[in-house]
Parts: C-alpha cells; sequence; structure tokens
C-alpha cells in the first residue's frame, strides 16, 4: 500500500520532470535570438579560463619533457686532461638519476664554429682554447622536482676537484615555474571571476524569462502549482543555457586550438623542440560541460527564489 | 464544507475589508455571494484560495484551518478548489486543450488520463470541438467556460467564481448559471460572487449579502421574492 503511493508519487515527480523540461526546451526555442546572443556570452566567458588552463598545462608539460632545459655544462680546469674528464663522466653516470657525455675540446671547437659562424676568427686560435666539457642531464625520479635535483647536482659537481665551473640553464627553469604557478593563480582568479560572470548573466536572463511570464507564473499558481512546478522549467532553462554555453565554449576554444596549433608548433620546432600542443581530455571536457550546467542552474535558481518570494508575499499573487 | 468564524481581514493601511464575517456552507450547497464592488466578495473568495489569510478568525475548508496553515502549503489547498475568474486568466500562448489541463499537469497524471479528463471537461462546458483553438479566437463566453473546464478539470469538491457573468449577456449568463447548476447537482458546492441581482433572484438560492465588509443578509433560496416555485 505504501510502496504503491510511493510508486505513484514518484511517477508524478517524474511526469512533471518530463513537463518542464519540454516546457524549458520550448522557451528556449521560442526565442532563438536572444538565447543565442546569452549562450555567445557564455561560451566566451567560458572559453577563457578553459583556454589559460590548457594553455598552462602544456606549458607543464613542456618543462617535463624537455629535461635538456635542466641540463648541467660541466667545464673542467684547463689543466684537467682525458683521463680526468673521463673519470669524471664515470662517476657522474654511475649516480642515479642522471646521465652525462664528454665533449672533447675539439668537439666543442666544430661545435661552436658550426653554431656560431666565427669559423674564421676561431681560426685565430694557434691552440684550441676551450677545456673538457662534462654534460650532465639529471633524470630525476617522477616525484623529484627537475629544479631540485638540479640544485642538489650542482652542488655535488662544485666539490669535484678538476670542476672549474659549472653552468646551468636554471633561470630559465625558475622563470617557467615562476610563470606555472602565475599560471595557476590566474586561472583560479579567472574561474572564481567568469563563473560569476555565468551566474550573472543566466540570472538575469532568467530574470527577464520570469518577468515575460509572470501572467502564465501567477495562473499556475492560481490554479495550485507549488513552487517547485514554477520553478522548474526555469532552472532547466538555467542548466540548457549554461550547457549550450559550454559546448560552444569548447567550440571556440578549439577553433583557437585549430588556428594556433601550426604556428605554435612550428615555432617550437624551430627552437629544436619536438612539441605536440595538447588538447583538453576527456575528463576536462566533462568538467567545462558539468560547470556550465551547474552554473546555469544556480543563476536560475537565484532569479525564480526572489520572484517567488515576491509573489508569495501575502495577497501580492492574482490581484482579482 | 466551507466555514467562515467571525473572520476580519485589514489591509495595510487600516481599511478593513471584511468585519467580523460568519457563516457556514455545507456539503453541495449552491450559494450566492452579493453586495456592491468593494464589498468584500473578492477578498472573501481570496481567503478561501490561500491568497491571503485573515487578521482575525477562522477559515476552514474541507475540513483544513486555512488560518493556521502555513503559506506553503497553499498550493495543496487550491489544487481542492476550483476557482473561476471574471478576466478568464488563461494563457494566450497556450491553446484550450493546454489551457484546461493546467491542473492535471501540476498534479501530474498520465498524458493518457488528462487527455480523457480535459475532454470530459471539455464536453461538460459544451467546447470539445474548440480544444485546438487559441483562447483569443474564442468569444468572451466561451473564454469563460474554458476557465470553468480548467476549474473542474481536477474534480474539486469546492467550485468557487467571481463575477462569472461580468462580461456576458443576460442569455450567456443565464447558460453560465444553469451550467453551475448542473455541477451542482454533481455533488460540488459552488460558490458565485455576483452582482446580477436579478439573475440570482431568479435561481432562487441562498444569498449571502456583503455590505461595507459586513456579512449583512443571510437568505435562505425560499425566502427569495420571485423564487420559482
Amino acid at each position: 500500500m505504501k510502496l504503491e503511493r510511493f510508486r505513484r508519487r514518484t511517477r508524478a515527480w517524474g511526469r512533471r520532470q518530463l513537463f518542464s523540461l519540454f516546457s524549458s526546451l520550448g522557451t528556449l526555442m521560442s526565442h532563438r535570438a536572444g538565447t543565442l546572443m546569452t549562450v555567445l556570452v557564455l561560451g566566451i566567458a567560458m572559453a577563457l579560463p578553459v583556454g589559460l588552463y590548457v594553455t598552462v598545462k602544456n606549458l607543464r608539460a613542456l618543462d617535463l619533457k624537455q629535461e635538456q632545459w635542466g641540463t648541467i655544462t660541466v667545464f673542467l680546469k684547463t689543466e684537467a686532461d682525458q683521463d680526468a674528464a673521463q673519470a669524471l663522466n664515470d662517476m657522474i653516470n654511475g649516480r642515479v638519476g642522471m646521465t652525462s657525455d664528454v665533449i672533447s675540446p675539439a668537439q666543442g671547437m666544430a661545435q661552436f664554429r658550426e653554431a656560431s659562424g666565427f669559423g674564421q676568427a676561431l681560426d685565430m686560435f694557434e691552440e684550441n682554447p676551450l677545456p673538457w666539457v662534462v654534460l650532465v642531464t639529471p633524470q630525476p625520479a617522477e616525484d623529484v622536482p627537475l629544479e631540485a635535483a638540479v640544485a642538489q647536482i650542482e652542488e655535488w659537481l662544485l666539490q669535484q676537484e678538476d670542476v672549474d665551473l659549472v653552468q646551468v640553464d636554471f633561470k630559465w627553469l625558475q622563470r617557467l615555474a615562476g610563470l606555472l604557478a602565475l599560471g595557476d593563480a590566474l586561472i583560479s582568479v579567472l574561474t572564481v571571476f567568469f563563473s560569476l560572470a555565468v551566474v550573472v548573466v543566466v540570472s538575469n536572463t532568467i530574470r527577464m524569462d520570469v518577468a515575460n511570464r509572470s501572467e502564465e507564473i501567477q495562473v499556475l499558481s492560481l490554479v495550485g502549482a507549488g513552487e517547485g512546478f514554477i520553478r522548474q522549467p526555469f532552472l532547466y532553462s538555467g542548466f540548457w543555457y549554461g550547457l549550450l554555453g559550454a559546448t560552444l565554449a569548447l567550440l571556440l576554444f578549439n577553433g583557437c586550438l585549430f588556428y594556433l596549433k601550426r604556428p605554435l608548433e612550428g615555432l617550437l620546432d624551430a627552437y629544436g623542440n619536438s612539441f605536440t600542443v595538447h588538447n583538453l581530455d576527456g575528463v576536462g571536457v566533462l568538467f567545462v560541460f558539468f560547470a556550465g550546467g551547474f552554473l546555469g542552474f544556480i543563476g536560475a535558481w537565484v532569479s525564480v527564489q526572489r520572484y517567488l518570494r515576491m509573489i508569495n508575499t501575502d495577497g501580492m499573487l492574482g490581484r482579482f | 464544507m466551507i466555514t467562515f468564524e467571525r473572520v476580519t481581514k485589514q489591509y495595510e493601511g487600516g481599511t478593513a475589508a471584511l468585519r467580523d464575517v460568519s457563516f457556514h456552507l455545507d456539503p453541495g450547497e449552491m450559494v450566492f455571494l452579493t453586495g456592491h464592488s468593494g464589498a468584500g466578495k473578492s477578498t472573501l473568495l481570496r481567503l478561501i484560495l490561500m491568497l491571503e489569510k485573515a487578521t482575525r478568525g477562522q477559515v476552514v475548508v474541507d475540513g483544513n484551518n486555512l488560518t493556521r496553515m502555513p503559506m506553503r502549503l497553499a498550493p495543496k489547498i487550491r489544487r481542492n478548489v476550483g476557482m473561476i475568474f471574471q478576466d478568464h486568466k488563461l494563457l494566450k500562448d497556450k491553446t484550450v486543450f493546454d489551457n484546461v489541463s493546467l491542473p492535471l499537469m501540476i498534479a501530474g497524471l498520465r498524458y493518457q488520463d488528462i487527455r480523457k479528463r480535459v475532454r470530459a471537461a471539455l464536453d461538460k462546458v459544451g467546447l470539445l470541438s474548440k480544444e485546438k483553438a487559441w483562447p483569443l479566437t474564442l468569444s468572451g463566453g466561451e473564454q469563460q467556460r474554458v476557465g470553468i473546464a480548467r476549474a473542474i478539470v481536477g474534480m474539486p469538491p469546492v467550485l468557487l467564481a467571481d463575477e462569472p457573468t461580468g462580461n456576458l449577456d443576460p442569455e450567456l449568463s443565464r447558460d453560465l448559471f444553469g451550467l453551475f447548476e448542473q455541477l451542482n447537482a454533481q455533488g460540488v458546492t459552488v460558490l458565485i460572487a455576483s452582482h446580477d441581482l436579478a439573475l440570482i433572484r431568479r435561481m432562487g438560492r441562498r444569498v449571502l449579502v456583503l455590505s461595507q465588509g459586513c456579512l449583512a443578509d443571510d437568505i435562505a433560496g425560499a425566502d427569495l421574492a420571485g423564487a420559482r416555485a
């Protein structure tokens, strides 16, 4: 008996939801231009944080992949010979988490000649002024930050007998890390502001919807509709706005990415990095949809609730 | 079915719309409520619909004491009272069928049941052929009957009407009151606010007379001059 009643109520609830769903879609479709404008604004508002998020994500991938930016160049003292270089090299290779290579003065000269274009000037040297060099590449374990690993190795290297100078491309790393931290902070700030913007835009749109349909709302109230029944279609509308906005945001973002991908990869190739641009992953896409729908829902809730409070004040409803 | 016990409704600003009004309607009664404009007819109906709350006294409808009930339960009360408005209060952007089906949509009935009951209600008011029409394409009398169909589709035990013949010519008004009589004959308690005294007299039903917020008279149907034999 009780179960039967529960089932009947659940079904009635489901039917009301269905009614609200179609009613809300009908409203969106009935003023398409307005809907489109709102969705456009929402799409742009949501595309910005998404874009920044993916940018930072790509930079981070860059950081992890391009270990050569963490490469340490160890210049030995001029009096150190090949044996000393080889010994140091063996020692480094024996340590966990790094590999190294020896570059002889002759090799160094050849590379420099090629890369710098100072070939003729170099011919003026009677003997090769370059010292032996050991190129160390740290390969820290997953959980150790590259910067920390590099700092540690640098310290150790400086204590070695034949080492004259240790040069780290470290500033680069520090700057990148700083930029990434800034990017993260920026994402947080942007996300908060643009979420607020989405709520406000949807709330305002729904407020106008509600005002346009105030007559309908009053009639519904007069024939016995509860707050839930009145609220529901607007909440669905808000949800649709948010969801459509999220869809547009993803489309806009992917459009931009498609347009920027080629030049970006070309640019990075020129710097000698083979690099592919990462897009938002599946979880990210789902999150954008979810966030859009949820924020739209909240925006609608704010507006409808305010209106319901107003008409439910004693005596405000349906003057006749 | 409807009991008012020393009901006073005072609006902010001081004027009392109803003063110390008491009466009782038995289930299945059909009663007219009359008085000049501003006498408090609408306020009385609004109290039964829980659109407002009495300042003092008790309003009891179908066993529910509305004065003690929280406003959030008002929709539940309204679903048990069919209300017919002078200006019909139909939704212009919905067909006749959709307008009439609103109370059933709110109740969450199955579409098949809604369809059946809406058609039955429209049939009762003689508008079955107009179910797909838009309200604005109908005459005033037809719109009023759509309003009645909407009021009775949920089969409420109580039917209220506020000046239902306000904009209708005498012949249509008579038809409409005939319709109310039919519904009343099926056991529905009917309370009609009207100032069409000639017609009220002809109906020979009990009449409540409001004057400046007070219940001035409560005339039994049999006592009406010109009542049908």
